[in-house]
């Protein structure tokens, strides 16, 4: 047996020990999803900025196709394709506040992944756990496509396809297809697929779940092959176009970019594309036909098609938006799904927020009205009866309020105005305040960023694995 | 109380509403109907029924709660609606959500005649190690125990075999008047 395999099995047997409890085997979901010749195939690649620290460590671990920018640390892992992005981490000398307390941060944050599988994922933003402050940890963890780990240390976890966990720390969880976590921390909790789950605990709690039905024809992954649906199916249809960004060593921008605007060369630009100032377009996003304003962004495996975003419009990590005009400051949360039809556009009004793991799929013309909270799933406008409210209503609901599938229960006041802050932060953080010398984000420092790449063993024992590669200044 | 000890207070096994594994929960209300009208009137009516397999040993028993449980709706969604507890939510929310649930889903017919051939078996808690209690037990121990595992009740043992149930009312009963009684004598030659 070969050392890769070797290793999966290992990885395998952790996360199963740690869901044990939830009687959860993670092997049927898994095994030969990425053959292993897929595993030798790819580079692997990091960046170089003068804005970023770099210290790289990578020791007995698979990287194929994955990317790393930042603090990171690898060890005895399988990473395929997978994005860990490390441009949010804190720094030695910032205060991290929790509650009460104000947590002087000793050292560089360092992402450290041990003992993990993860496919096609993306890992970003910072640990927000007041415990571990200096390591955002993954470890003992299953993800599959698609899935976000985003501020979320992990141990002894699985993550189904397009699933994200947000600002939370999770311990022995099984997180199905598409749910979003955003809860602070749980531990032993198997959440079922399809489940938007908010929640800060005293203050508000929200939950949608999505019908199972309807559910699979967008995503269906039963374990023993690939998982399948429409957000398969429409990443697949666009695969082609991101292997010559990634097989070009030198790759040109084929648009106008302005002086405070990045794009990221690992991202897919099609024809009749426009992007204004203060935007960030981030590696493996897709941009086909349509119009980016000042201060949007696109973030990874972001998919705008045939479609206008005014401007400040955050389009969140996974997110999909064809066929609509965007008003100003519309938020598009984590893989949410958007999509009109060539003759029937999808309207979304100014200052709206798309919570995340939304699927509007119109067939007719949809308008949603400006300033707006939407969620779950709206094949028609009778849908948005039940799946969205005025952010004003909202914010006035004190007890409990129950629409369709969603159950909210706390301050709806501060579950809007949780959202709003972070939108702005968002905001902040990607560069679309910057006024050529003050709020310099992200969409200012990533730009012209070195790409270097690093290879596999070709053959032998160790084929796929990489050798201890150690990346500092 | 010190004197008194579980057997004292136990429902002989042969008092108590009995079924073999096999019945239905139809069956089941029959038999506690049946052994409500032959207990004593002045004593608590029975509220559960005892399980047996084909060697009469006890295996499980049905409460109240299990049979209202048995005709409520059934389905995945709502099972899934039933566990929002654990992700804390409040009571109150967790119905609201029920309710809006059942409001929107088609009505569930026959619901009673569905619910009376479910087997017993399927419904019946099964005791744990905390539910028995030796029949020699002093009552201040059983009630440690009861308070302790918030149980309705116990099964009482005599070496292998269950020879009874002690019952909350019971025990409650048997206290109180203990109590009475203590209250009502006279403390240092005062009278009240």
């Amino acid at each position: 047996m070969k050392e890769i395999e070797k290793l999966y099995d290992r990885i395998i047997q952790r996360v199963n020990i740690n869901l044990r409890e939830l009687e959860f085997d993670v092997n049927p979901l898994v095994d030969k999803l990425v053959p292993t010749q897929q595993m030798t195939k790819f580079y692997a690649f990091y960046g170089i900025t003068p804005h970023h620290p770099l210290n790289l460590v990578f020791k007995h671990a698979n990287l194929s196709g994955s990317y790393f920018l930042g603090k990171v640390r690898v060890t005895s892992s399988l990473l395929y394709k997978s994005d860990i992005r490390g441009d949010e981490l804190k720094k030695n000398g910032d205060l991290f506040q929790y509650q009460e307390f104000n947590i002087p941060v000793d050292q560089d944050e360092e992402i450290t992944i041990d003992d993990s599988f993860l496919i096609k994922t993306l890992v970003h933003n910072f640990s927000h756990d007041p415990e571990t402050l200096e390591t955002f940890f993954i470890r003992d963890t299953v993800s599959t496509h698609y899935a976000n780990i985003h501020g979320s240390p992990s141990d002894g976890c699985y993550l189904g396809p397009f699933s994200t966990v947000d600002l939370t720390t999770m311990r022995d969880c099984v997180i199905g297809a598409y749910s979003y976590v955003q809860a602070g921390e749980i531990s032993h909790l198997k959440i079922e697929p399809g489940t938007v789950w908010v929640r800060k605990p005293g203050d508000f709690n929200f939950m949608y779940r999505y019908p199972t039905g309807q559910l699979n024809t967008y995503i269906y992954f039963p374990g023993g092959s690939p998982p399948q649906g429409v957000f398969m199916d429409f990443v697949e249809d666009r695969k082609e176009a991101f292997q010559r960004v990634f097989n070009v060593v030198n790759i040109e921008n084929s648009i106008p970019v302005p002086p405070n605007t990045s794009l990221d060369r690992f991202a897919v630009i099609k024809p009749k594309t426009k992007i204004g100032e203060n935007v960030l377009v981030a590696q493996r996003a897709f941009l086909q036909n349509s119009v980016l304003g000042r201060g949007a962004n696109a973030q990874e495996n972001c998919y705008i098609i045939n479609s206008k975003l005014e401007g400040n419009n955050v389009t969140a990590h996974g997110a999909k938006i064809i066929e609509a005009d965007m008003g100003k400051n519309v938020f598009v949360g984590f893989n949410s799904f958007l999509r009109g039809r060539p003759n029937a556009r999808l309207t979304i009004g100014q200052d709206s927020i798309i919570m995340p793991h939304t699927i509007i799929d119109t067939r007719n013309p949809l308008s949603i009205p400006s300033g707006h909270l939407v969620w779950g799933l709206i094949l028609e406008a009778k849908d948005l009866e039940t799946n969205s409210m005025s952010l004003k209503a909202f914010s006035k609901i004190d007890t409990r309020v129950c629409r369709g599938s969603m159950l909210f229960e706390g301050s709806g006041g501060s579950f809007v105005s949780s959202f709003q802050e972070r939108i702005h932060h968002i905001l902040e953080a990607n560069g679309a305040f910057y006024d050529g010398n003050l709020n310099r984000g992200h969409a200012q420092r990533n730009q012209n960023i070195s790409f270097n790449t690093i290879q596999p063993y070709p053959k032998g024992d160790k084929e796929g694995l990489y050798p201890t590669i150690i990346i500092q200044p | 109380m010190k004197n008194y000890c579980v057997k004292d207070l136990m429902v002989p096994i042969s008092e108590y509403a009995t079924v073999y594994e096999h019945a239905t929960l139809y069956e089941s209300v029959l038999a506690l109907e049946k052994s409500q009208e032959q207990f004593q009137q002045s004593r608590y009516a029975h509220r559960a029924i005892l399980v047996l397999d084909k060697n009469k040993k006890v295996i499980g028993r049905l409460s109240q709660m299990d049979f209202l449980r048995a005709l409520e709706p059934r389905d995945d969604n709502l099972d899934q609606i039933r566990k929002f507890k654990q992700f804390g939510f409040s009571r109150k929310a967790v119905a609201l959500q029920q309710e809006e649930y059942l409001k929107n889903s088609p009505p569930i017919l026959d619901v009673y005649s569905k619910a009376a051939k479910l087997k017993v078996t399927d419904l019946m808690q099964r005791p744990t190690e905390g539910e028995y209690v030796d029949e020699k037990t002093s009552i201040d121990m059983a009630l440690h125990q009861l308070t302790t595992g918030s149980n309705l009740s116990l099964l009482v043992s005599r070496g292998a075999d269950i020879v009874g149930v002690l019952r909350l009312a019971d025990v409650f009963a048997a206290v109180f008047h203990a109590m009475k009684d203590s209250e009502s004598k006279p403390i240092d030659g005062a009278t009240r």
